[in-house]
C-alpha cells in the first residue's frame, strides 16, 4: 500500500492542504492505521484541545429551541435572540400565568352572558365583560414590566456595566413582551360575547399604559411607575364598571385618550432614552 | 529625547457618594495603574461603592473619575469605558435556569461579541481559565457556591478586558480554589489593570503589587503590601500572656499572644509585622477597631 507523504500529512494537519489532496487525504486515512497515527503527530494539541471545547460550548449553548431557530431563518439578529433570553416575560412560566388569568376571566365573562351561572340572560351582558376588560391590559403591562424591572433580572449589574445599549435592549425585551402578551388577550376577546371591535379596543389602552410605565420610569423609581401605570387602568376602569358602563373604557373618547397618552409618552420615552443607560433597565 | 509611557488607568479626584446620611465615599483621590491593586477595608468602607463608580455602574455626586483617559459622565465615552471592562459584583444574581455555557453566552453578547463563533471561542477560553470547562452543561441552580464565584469570574474575563473590577472575588472559595484564583489573576494575558476587594490580608500579601486601605468612606494608605506590613515595624509583639494595654492582642494559632501596640507587654519579643498587623494597625488609627 502507498503512504502519504510526510509533507502531504504536514499540510492536512494544519489545515493548508488543498480540496482535492483534503479528499484524497481523508478517503486514504479511513483504510490506513499506519497513516492515521502518523497523522496525529503533526496535529498542534493545543489547538485540537480549543477546536473541541467550543464545540462542547457550542453544543451546550444549543441552538435555542424551535422558536429561536424560526425567528433566526426569519432575520432576527441570533445575538438579539440571545438577550431575549433573560426575559422572565418570555419565559413559559409567565406566559402559562398569563393564559391562566385570561382564561378565568374569560370563562367568568363566558358564563355569566350565556347564563350557565346566575340568572340566564336574554342579550349578553356587557357588564359581564368588566373583570376582563380590568385584567387584559394589566396582564401586557405586567409583562412589559417583567421585562424592564431591574428587580425581575438577576444579572442586572452586568447588564449594566456592558457595552450593549441598555435603551435597545428595553426596546427589543418590551416588543417582544408586548407581543407575547398581546397574543393570547387579543385572541380571547375574539371569541367573548361582546361587541366584534372588542380585540383591537384593547390595543390601543394595552399600549399606552406600557408606554406610561416605561415614559414615567424614566423620572421615578420603575417599580412605582409600573404600579402608577395599573392604577391609572384600574382606576377608571373599576369606576365604569360600578357605573355599569364598562365598555366605556374602551369606546372612542377612551381610545382617543390613550392615543394622545401613548404619543406623548413614546416621545418622553425617545427624549430620556440615556436614563436606560446608567442602570433603569441595564 | 525620552519617552514616558503612562502605565496609570484609573484617576479618582475628590470623589464622593452618599447614601442618604452615610457618606460612602469621602473626598477620595487615588490612581490605579496597570496590574493588580487591592482594596483592602472592612464592610461599609466604602469599598462596593467605589467600584461600582469604577464599573460605571453607580454615579458620583462629586469628583471626578477618569478611566483610560475617558470620562465616564459622557455617555459615549462610558460605553468606550464599558467595552474595556470586566466586572464582578459583590452580588452577582444569576439566571439559575440557564446552563453554564449559556449564561456566559449572555454575557458575552452584552459585551457586543456579536458572532457566534467568537463568542464560543471567547465562552470556552474562560471555562478552560477557570477550571468550570467540564460544567458547561450545569444548570447554574446545581452548582455550589465556590462554583457560582468562579462562574462569575469567567463572565467577568470575557472579551479580555483591559479593566478588571472584582469585588469579594475569593469569597465562597476554599483555600485550593483561592490559589487557583491567585495563579489565574496573575497570568491573564495583556497586563490589565485589575482591582479586587477583600477582607483577605493574605490575598493582597500574595498577589497585589500595591494595596489601598479604605476605611469610613476614606483612603488610609496606598503603597505596597511591604509599606502597610512596614506601618506596624517595632509595634507587633508575641508574648505567652495577654496585654491589655496593647491597642490589639489575639491569640494565635500557635497558642501565644499576639499584640499590637507601642509598648512591648512584659517577657514580649519583637516579631516581624505582616500585612494584617499593618492593616489592623492602620483601622485602629482610623477607629474603627
Amino acid at each position: 500500500m502507498t503512504h502519504i507523504s510526510e509533507d502531504l500529512l504536514t499540510s492536512y494537519a494544519v489545515g493548508t492542504a488543498g480540496a482535492i489532496n483534503l479528499w484524497s487525504v481523508e478517503a486514504h486515512l479511513t483504510g490506513c492505521a499506519s497513516c492515521r497515527s502518523a497523522v496525529s503527530a503533526h496535529v498542534d494539541a493545543d489547538r485540537l484541545a480549543r477546536n473541541r471545547s467550543v464545540l462542547l460550548v457550542r453544543a451546550a449553548i444549543g441552538d435555542g429551541g424551535p422558536v429561536r431557530r424560526l425567528l433566526r431563518r426569519c432575520g432576527v439578529p441570533d445575538h438579539l435572540l440571545g438577550v431575549l433570553a433573560a426575559t422572565p416575560s418570555l419565559r413559559a412560566s409567565w406566559l402559562l400565568s398569563v393564559l391562566a388569568v385570561v382564561a378565568v376571566v374569560a370563562v367568568e365573562a363566558a358564563a355569566v352572558s350565556y347564563g350557565w351561572i346566575g340568572q340566564p340572560a336574554p342579550h349578553a351582558s356587557p357588564e359581564a365583560l368588566a373583570p376582563f376588560l380590568l385584567v387584559a391590559p394589566l396582564l401586557v403591562l405586567g409583562g412589559v414590566a417583567a421585562a424592564f424591572l431591574p428587580v425581575f433580572d438577576p444579572a442586572n449589574r452586568l447588564a449594566v456595566a456592558a457595552p450593549f445599549s441598555g435603551f435597545t435592549l428595553l426596546l427589543v425585551r418590551t416588543v417582544c413582551a408586548l407581543a407575547v402578551a398581546l397574543i393570547p388577550v387579543t385572541g380571547i376577546a375574539f371569541v367573548l360575547p361582546g361587541p366584534g371591535w372588542l380585540p383591537f379596543g384593547l390595543l390601543l389602552p394595552s399600549l399606552a399604559l406600557s408606554a406610561f410605565a416605561l415614559a414615567a420610569a424614566t423620572v421615578m423609581d420603575p417599580r412605582a411607575a409600573a404600579v402608577l401605570a395599573g392604577l391609572a387602568w384600574m382606576v377608571p376602569a373599576s369606576l365604569l364598571a360600578l357605573a355599569h358602563v364598562p365598555l366605556s373604557i374602551v369606546q372612542p373618547d377612551a381610545q382617543f385618550a390613550c392615543a394622545a397618552v401613548l404619543f406623548a409618552c413614546v416621545v418622553v420615552l425617545f427624549a430620556r432614552h440615556s436614563r436606560f443607560e446608567m442602570g433603569l433597565m441595564k | 529625547m525620552s519617552v514616558t509611557v503612562s502605565t496609570e488607568a484609573v484617576r479618582v479626584d475628590g470623589l464622593s457618594r452618599r447614601y442618604g446620611a452615610v457618606r460612602a465615599l469621602d473626598a477620595i483621590d487615588l490612581t490605579l495603574e496597570r496590574g493588580i491593586t487591592g482594596l483592602l477595608g472592612p464592610n461599609g468602607a466604602g469599598k462596593t461603592t467605589l467600584l461600582s463608580v469604577l464599573a460605571t455602574v453607580s454615579e458620583p455626586d462629586a469628583g471626578r473619575v477618569s478611566v483610560f483617559g475617558l470620562d465616564p459622565g459622557d455617555a459615549a465615552e462610558r460605553v468606550e469605558i464599558r467595552r474595556r471592562l470586566g466586572y464582578l459584583p459583590q452580588e452577582l444574581g444569576y439566571h439559575r435556569h440557564f446552563t453554564v455555557a449559556a449564561f456566559l453566552d449572555y454575557v458575552a453578547i452584552l459585551k457586543e461579541i456579536t458572532d457566534r463563533r467568537r463568542r464560543a471561542e471567547e465562552v470556552a477560553m474562560v471555562l478552560t481559565v477557570t477550571g468550570l470547562e467540564d460544567r458547561a452543561r450545569s444548570r447554574i441552580r446545581t452548582l455550589s457556591g465556590g462554583m457560582r464565584q468562579r462562574l462569575g469570574i469567567a463572565q467577568a474575563l470575557l472579551g479580555a478586558p483591559d479593566l478588571l473590577i472584582l469585588d469579594e472575588p475569593t469569597a465562597g472559595l476554599d483555600p485550593e480554589q483561592r490559589l487557583r484564583f491567585r495563579e489565574l489573576l496573575s497570568e491573564l494575558p495583556g497586563d490589565p489593570a485589575i482591582v479586587l476587594s477583600t477582607h483577605q490580608a493574605d490575598d493582597i500579601a500574595a498577589i497585589c503589587p500595591r494595596v489601598i486601605v479604605l476605611l469610613n468612606g476614606q483612603v488610609r494608605f496606598a503603597g505596597t503590601p511591604a509599606g502597610l506590613a512596614g506601618t506596624a515595624a517595632g509595634q507587633v509583639w508575641a508574648a505567652d500572656e495577654r496585654d491589655n494595654g496593647a491597642h490589639l492582642s489575639w491569640r494565635g494559632g500557635d497558642g501565644r499572644w499576639r499584640h499590637i501596640g507601642e509598648q512591648p507587654p512584659a517577657g514580649a519579643e519583637l516579631v516581624s509585622p505582616t500585612v494584617e498587623d499593618g492593616y489592623l494597625l492602620v483601622s485602629h488609627a482610623a477607629g474603627t477597631r
